[in-house]
């Protein structure tokens, strides 16, 4: 569970484009050939079919090991391989996080809520046969704060104690006191203290400590797991797919339903729905939103299930003059011509018609966003604010009132001499983002606004967005299911690398400030209410939607939980009708 | 022969030169390309000091002449560095995918030579007929046809409509269950679709090659005062219409085989094939520099391979050829 909370902020840059003309034509294709679907399933002879599911998956995994993997199915699968002293449930009632024990028994705070004493549970295995004890716990931490092994959940342990010198020594911060009991020291009561000691536990045994920890990152461990979860590693074959069978000594809490989960790469999205629609594999997830209902109202075979609203799109304008910024390596912050001021891009907002977006695209999966915090946080979601409304004409008026007038008759706003005049960056790969692209030139273009839309590779875009070098962008994020969002929306640009609008407000800096501090999240309800009203009356960027990310699954793979916690959440409790 | 021999020295280090410039030149793009492969690997949450960490790990900090010059050493005594995106070596890497894309162009070459002759042939004999006319066309449909709209036909044909072979993959699931001779059988049956996709164009182009130089020849005075001095027409076609039919199509045939071994990408995307295309379009999309040299390092090799052995045989078929 621990890998989806913890990618927090992951720039959402969808590959699969949803050709819905390709879609169409492949869907009613499969309506014609359906009637032999049983026979497609190419499961040779004397393989035992009936206990395993078959996800198909786009890509391969790039690490078995929590300290490095960054994928989110690599992240999923880790989750089925290494448990945690916590296993958590999302409260949908309320929208938290509720924290049971897995391999911790029990755990109790103590010093005030500085410290936390996790008892281990008696007689947890490795799939190795080795027993599973509190210095697992120990070496597990060592390992992810090493600045040596670099993983990429190093910021994770950043909230325990910290020695004189400032540097966290983990065999004081994270303690043994018996082979059952670790005690977890904090540097103060927070939040996120029971996520932040979620992380997944790996085997003290295999990552010994003799091993140079420089060239963790290419050790054969990243490929060759043990286990103390519900499921163990079968087989790996790189870029075909990976098997887990069962894991027989996991008591954790038992061994899977199923004989056998399998990720089978496809990295064709046409070729992933074709094998859907045949029976050739059982799951597949982030399905386009045309494809799901295609297949929901056509195929009676297959459910389609949500993950919930943890993906949401913005325009974000660029409140600062990137060119003066980066000349100045951080340090110089000029106003941008175009977008520093807050009721322009309020007019920008009112002129782009959200709600027709979210009812051509999305549908029932969507809905239109208000800020940053998703509607799935009930106790944080600003339910009284609404979106600001589409009106052109007021637009204009609020554009006007800024001085924006079309002075020389050429159809496009100018002001001292300056065209209303800039270029939209979007991802390459992403159909969605290109159609609303053109939308919102249209749309823009009505209130005199010249927009240039520019689409590029990737990894380029992900370059420039980080550099700061854009005048607009669409991109988004999943947001993480704890509340941290100071390093997408913190004043302090240096530190908070994902505030993409760099977008500097002293009120939001304090509330951000304070919801570190606070003990109780629920208390801070108040407080990121009103951060929402800031940024409904700021509008740093628009945002667009919430997006549902879909999974369409056979209706013969049961007891699946699939939702804000992830896809293989609970895969072990996954069996077939 | 000694003059083959020589050739073949003088064409195969002169291989390894351009192999060096093309190193080279590739190494100095993909570092000058916008994009960074720590930032298209790692997650955005990473903390700059871990991103500075991984960058030295793999060191990207170091001057680019510096990298070049410890990563050309290295790749002298065969280490190709470790991939950023898989932290696995790229030798093994490439250890991994290249026999795949290997199995998968040589049964598309095989697939090309034989039908691309033989219905080259058959339409050259019937030049004018009815069924020249539709090899004419067809071939000339096939050829541009696109490679992705060929994988989809096909697997809405024979994989999900009629169910007689399988979309994707090398082996069903569970197929390391399974005896040898059933394993293959289900290898065989998961090869037939992508290779079929790969030859499709290829046997087109040869097709056309062939009917084309088997013409031109038909017309040629050697061929008719052979046959008029009566030497047998099948000694005439195999003696000297086909040797000199067949040069042009050795050529096209080799640069084929060096297109082909550095992986189809579009047929190994829809077919899951887990070839060196796809290692080399992930690469490239994730920037990861050591893997996109390793790449290179195959693809440069197989090209200029292939073309010296269609050269080479060229020059054994045809002695008019000089080196």
């Amino acid at each position: 569970m621990h890998s989806h909370n913890d990618k927090i902020m992951r720039l959402y840059c969808r590959i699969a484009p949803p050709n819905i003309v390709l879609s169409f034509l492949i869907l009613t294709m499969l309506l014609v050939g359906c009637s032999r679907k049983k026979d497609a399933k190419s499961y040779p002879s004397g393989t035992s079919a009936g206990g395993y599911v078959v996800v198909g998956v786009e890509g391969d995994i790039d690490s078995f090991c929590p300290l490095f993997a960054e994928d989110v199915t690599a992240g999923e699968i880790n989750d089925l391989f290494y448990p945690a002293l916590t296993s958590s449930n999302f409260n949908q009632t309320i929208g938290f996080l509720e924290y049971h024990p897995l391999v911790a028994q029990s755990w109790e705070f103590e010093n005030g809520g500085k410290d936390i004493r996790f008892h281990i549970k008696q007689g947890l295995r490795w799939s190795d046969g080795v027993t599973l004890t509190a210095r697992d716990v120990q070496i597990s931490y060592e390992l992810y704060a090493d600045t040596n092994v670099a993983s990429v959940r190093q910021t994770s342990v950043e909230g325990l104690r910290k020695s004189k010198d400032g540097t966290i020594r983990i065999a004081e911060a994270v303690e043994i006191i018996n082979d059952s009991t670790v005690l977890f020291h904090f540097d103060h009561p927070y939040p996120g203290q029971l996520f932040d000691a979620g992380l997944p536990i790996l085997p003290a045994h295999a990552f010994d400590s003799t091993l140079h920890r420089e060239s963790l990152k290419e050790s054969p461990l990243n490929h060759w797991p043990l286990s103390a979860g519900p499921f163990k590693l079968k087989s790996w074959k790189a870029m075909q797919q990976i098997e887990l069978e069962a894991n027989q000594s996991s008591v954790l809490p038992y061994p899977a339903k199923l004989s056998g989960l399998i990720y089978r790469i496809i990295p064709d999205y046409h070729s992933r729905l074709m094998q859907l629609a045949s029976g050739e594999i059982d799951v597949f997830p982030y399905i386009n939103v045309e494809d799901a209902l295609q297949l929901a109202q056509n195929d009676s075979n297959i459910n389609v299930q949500s993950l919930g609203e943890r993906f949401y799109d913005a325009i974000n304008w660029n409140n600062i003059d990137s060119d003066v910024f980066k000349k100045s390596k951080g340090k110089k912050i000029v106003p941008h011509l175009l977008f520093s001021n807050s009721t322009v891009r309020r007019a920008l907002t009112m002129a782009i018609n959200r709600k027709e977006i979210v009812d051509s695209y999305l549908k029932a999966y969507g809905r239109e966003a208000i800020g940053p915090i998703s509607p799935i946080f009930r106790w944080a979601y600003n339910d009284t604010l609404k979106p600001l409304p589409f009106n052109p004409r007021e637009a204009s008026a609020l554009l006007a009132e800024e001085g924006w007038h079309d002075s020389d008759g050429d159809g496009i706003l100018d002001r001292g001499g300056h065209l209303f005049s800039f270029t939209l960056k979007i991802p390459s790969g992403s159909q969605l983002r290109s159609e609303i692209a053109t939308i919102v030139q249209n749309q823009l273009k009505a209130v005199k606004i010249n927009v240039k839309i520019e689409q590029i590779e990737r990894a380029v875009f992900w370059n420039d967005i980080m550099e700061k070098n854009f005048d607009a962008c669409i991109a988004g994020f999943t947001v993480p299911l704890q509340m941290q969002l100071d390093e997408l929306w913190g004043s302090d640009l240096e530190k908070s690398r994902f505030n993409l609008t760099s977008f500097q407000n002293e009120r939001v800096a304090k509330i951000l400030a304070k919801a570190k501090l606070v003990e109780n999240e629920k208390e801070n309800a108040d407080a990121w209410k009103e951060f929402q009203v800031i940024l409904q009356n700021e509008q740093p960027c628009t945002f667009l939607y919430w997006m549902n990310d879909l999974v369409a699954v056979n209706k013969r793979v049961k007891g699946t939980q699939i939702g804000v916690l992830g896809i293989s959440y609970q895969a072990g409790d996954w069996y077939l009708e | 022969m000694i003059d083959i021999v020589y050739f073949t020295i003088k064409r195969m280090i002169t291989g390894v030169l351009l192999v060096l410039c093309l190193l080279s030149l590739v190494f100095i793009i993909a570092h000058a390309a916008p994009g960074d492969p720590i930032l298209s690997t790692l997650s955005p949450r990473v903390s700059a000091s871990v991103a500075a960490e991984v960058r030295e790990h793999f060191g990207l900090d170091k001057p680019l002449h510096v990298q070049f010059t410890e990563w050309m050493r290295n790749c002298l005594v065969g280490n190709f560095g470790v991939s950023i995106s898989h932290g696995r070596p790229v030798g093994e890497l490439v250890a991994t995918f290249l026999p795949n894309t290997i199995v998968l162009a040589l049964v598309a070459i095989v697939i090309e030579l034989v039908l691309g002759l033989f219905i080259g042939l058959m339409a050259a004999r019937h030049e004018g007929s009815f069924l020249d006319r539709c090899v004419s066309s067809g071939s000339m449909v096939l050829f541009t046809l696109p490679t992705f709209w060929i994988g989809i036909v096909l697997l809405a044909v024979f994989s999900y409509a009629l169910g007689l072979l399988p979309s994707s993959q090398m082996f069903s699931i569970g197929a390391e269950r399974l005896a040898f001779n059933e394993r293959t059988i289900d290898f065989i049956k998961h090869l037939i679709l992508p290779a079929i996709t790969v030859a499709i164009p290829g046997t087109a182009a040869l097709t056309r090659y062939f009917r084309a130089s088997l013409i031109k020849l038909q017309h040629e005075e050697y061929l008719t005062y052979a046959t008029s001095f009566g030497v047998p027409r099948r000694k005439v076609f195999l003696s000297y219409e086909l040797p000199n039919a067949v040069g042009p199509v050795v050529t096209l045939l080799g640069l084929e085989l060096g297109t082909l071994l550095t992986g189809a990408l579009v047929t190994e995307t829809m077919y899951a094939w887990p070839g060196m295309g796809r290692l080399a379009v992930m690469a490239i999309v994730s920037r990861d520099y050591p893997l996109i040299m390793g790449c290179t390092v195959v693809a440069g090799a197989v090209v200029i391979l292939g073309n010296c052995l269609a050269d080479v045989l060229y020059m054994l078929i045809d002695p008019r050829v000089e080196t």
